[in-house]
């Protein structure tokens, strides 16, 4: 303890020389810290986005195959105990609605054109389509499919009605009221036909080329099953998964929105691993700023080393006062750069955070750096720290105490 | 029985290809109780001597016994203790350390013999009240003067009751009158403590509070002579 408060003590000793040190550490870390609360709020608002794009927190189905090729091929992959599986997670605290969905691959023919599209069947009040103008925030309990440049969206009670993907409503040269012809295979290799009205046609980006959607009465009618192959659930919220799915009954398979939101996975991990680069890179600035620093200070304090060592401090001690010393000048200009940081981060939420439009929707990032930036970002900056005056210290107790005794 | 036992002392340092020989062969005996200086010019070898009586320098050949403890044959880490237990060290720039307190100055020996806190305070403020600092307690050693500050390092040297003190030109770095008000303090305390004194200094003034004065030249003892 005697070590760590004259390490202390040294530290706050010389204030200006220690700040001035540490400049690079404080703005460095107050930066990555900034970034970091906006990366986990736009992460976060994109994980919910995408949870309600489709994806649900949670979709359960009979075998554990349909995940693989079941969502537009259901027939394979019958979940005869779908309606009692959905009223039991009906009961489940947390969830927010569950509701059966299925999908088919269809040609779509209108006039002399025609192409292929992926048709998915939701209740029809479970499907959210944003109206061209005001910007909106979609509702929980609902998939957010896109934003209606024309039309309406099915109405409950509405059968044979498609919204349709602007991208393929303009390879069919269709509009809202025209009734296309989709044409599907069912097993058997029977093939089916049957005509649609355009209801509205949507956009939203990397989905209007490829999806149609249709109310899941009419889906299921046309494609002949004989029940829901899947339950998409909504939830509360994240934090509930893993105790929902953990309800669920023996036999049946489910994937989580983690298994699911592969984009979402793939760019958070990115984020994450360039953050880490950025701290990585910091941290070797600090390094090698603090290991200078530390070299300058073993040096210039030479003779206080002779002086402990005369009146009986052990090697090991000065190598600890001078590690402790490095460690704490980390830990100190982290502590500096993450209040730096939360202050930024403060003002910027004071501000209204950032807003950003994506066609109809509006998208409001806060800057909300979590805890876990203190701990990942103190304790690194304070081994930094330490490692930096390792070397400065064994240099300070290599020399005997009448050596250190004799530097002016 | 003496304290001290010097037999046959060198000390060669060398610098880049060139040798120099900073003791010769020098033999000596200290009593218990004895209060001793060494004097001689700058470059005699004199702070060499006791740098290797207080064990923070080694010999390059010859023996040396502290209270019958030869420390040449020590680790670093119980020679270390060993300088805690039997020695104070008072030194020409008074060596405080600038972060501690006046208190903990002088508390900072007995912390590393984990004596405990009441009575770590207890002998640190009887000996701050004996050198005339008990009003200056906590204050930093930044802000005392230079007599001061070397009757801190006095009581420092003398916390644990060693039975050695070692002085390197602990006058130096002090005016005439000051320096003799300290010698007169350190002389008295040691008298009262029943230690014995070491002291180098090429001052023939600070010399004469020495029981003994031993003359150092060209690293050899030129001269020993008692003063009754």
């Amino acid at each position: 303890m005697r070590n760590l408060l004259l390490a202390f003590r040294n530290v706050l000793r010389h204030k200006r020389k220690t700040f001035a040190v540490l400049v690079a550490l404080i703005i460095g870390l107050a930066g990555l810290v900034v970034f970091q609360g906006f990366v986990s709020d736009l992460m976060r608002e994109w994980r919910d986005e995408s949870i309600l794009s489709g994806i649900g927190h949670l979709q359960v189905a009979g075998k554990p195959g349909y995940f693989d090729d079941g969502e537009f091929n259901p027939y394979d992959y019958p979940f005869p105990q779908s309606a009692k599986v959905a009223s039991q997670l009906e009961r489940e605290p947390g969830v927010r609605a569950v509701f059966p969905s299925t999908g088919f691959v269809a040609i779509a023919g209108f006039g002399d054109e025609s192409t292929n599209l992926l048709v998915k069947g939701y209740p029809t009040d479970r499907m959210f389509f944003a109206a061209q103008t005001g910007l909106v925030k979609p509702p929980p309990d609902r998939f957010f499919l896109g934003t209606l440049q024309a039309g309406n969206p099915i109405r409950p009670g509405d059968h044979n009605v498609l919204i349709l993907g602007q991208t393929i409503a303009r390879i069919l040269k269709a509009s809202v009221g025209d009734t296309v012809t989709l044409m599907t295979i069912l097993p058997g290799s029977q093939l089916t036909g049957r005509d649609f009205v355009i209801g509205g046609i949507f956009t939203a980006p990397q989905q209007d080329n490829l999806f149609g959607y249709t109310d899941y009465d009419t889906a299921v009618d046309f494609t002949q099953l004989a029940q829901a192959p899947v339950l998409d659930v909504l939830l509360d919220g994240v934090g509930r998964v893993d105790t929902v799915a953990a309800s669920l009954p023996a036999g049946v398979s489910f994937r989580t929105w983690k298994d699911l939101a592969t984009t979402f996975a793939q760019v958070n991990s990115l984020l994450y691993s360039i953050l880490s680069v950025i701290r990585v890179v910091i941290l070797l600035v600090t390094l090698f700023i603090l290991a200078n620093v530390m070299n300058r200070v073993v040096v210039e304090r030479m003779r206080e080393w002779g002086t402990l060592r005369a009146l009986g401090t052990k090697k090991r001690g000065i190598l600890a006062i001078v590690v402790w010393e490095g460690g704490l000048m980390g830990a100190l200009g982290a502590a500096l750069g993450i209040v730096l940081g939360f202050a930024i981060a403060t003002a910027i939420n004071l501000r209204g955070g950032l807003t950003f439009n994506q066609g109809a929707q509006i998208t409001q990032i806060f800057v909300h750096p979590g805890l876990d930036s203190v701990l990942v970002n103190i304790i690194p900056a304070a081994l930094v720290g330490g490692l930096a005056a390792l070397f400065p210290a064994l240099r300070a107790i290599r020399l005997s105490p009448s050596e250190c005794l004799r530097e002016v | 029985m003496a304290l001290i036992k010097v037999k046959g002392v060198q000390k060669v340092y060398t610098l880049e290809k060139t040798q120099m020989t900073a003791v010769r062969n020098v033999s000596l005996e200290i009593q218990a109780g004895e209060r001793v200086c060494l004097m001689g010019p700058s470059g005699s070898g004199k702070s060499t001597l006791l740098n290797i009586i207080g064990c923070v320098d080694k010999a390059s050949e010859g023996d040396i016994l502290i209270d019958g403890e030869d420390a040449s044959k020590l680790s670093d880490a119980r020679l270390s203790d060993f300088r805690n237990r039997t020695m104070g060290f008072i030194f020409q720039n008074f060596n405080l350390i600038p972060v501690l307190s006046v208190f903990e100055n002088v508390e900072y020996p007995l912390l590393l013999q984990r004596v405990s806190s009441r009575e770590r305070k207890e002998r640190v403020n009887t000996l701050l009240a004996k050198v005339g600092l008990a009003d200056f307690a906590r204050r930093s050693p930044e802000r005392l003067s230079g007599g001061q500050r070397q009757r801190v390092a006095i009581a420092r040297a003398l916390v644990t009751n060693p039975k050695l003190v070692i002085a390197d030109e602990p006058t130096a770095s002090l005016d005439h009158a000051t320096g003799k008000v300290v010698m007169e303090l350190m002389v008295e305390m040691n008298r009262s403590a029943g230690s014995t004194l070491v002291f180098a200094t090429h001052d023939p003034a600070v010399a004469e509070f020495a029981g003994r004065i031993v003359s150092m030249m060209d690293g050899q003892v030129v001269e020993d002579r008692s003063r009754s």
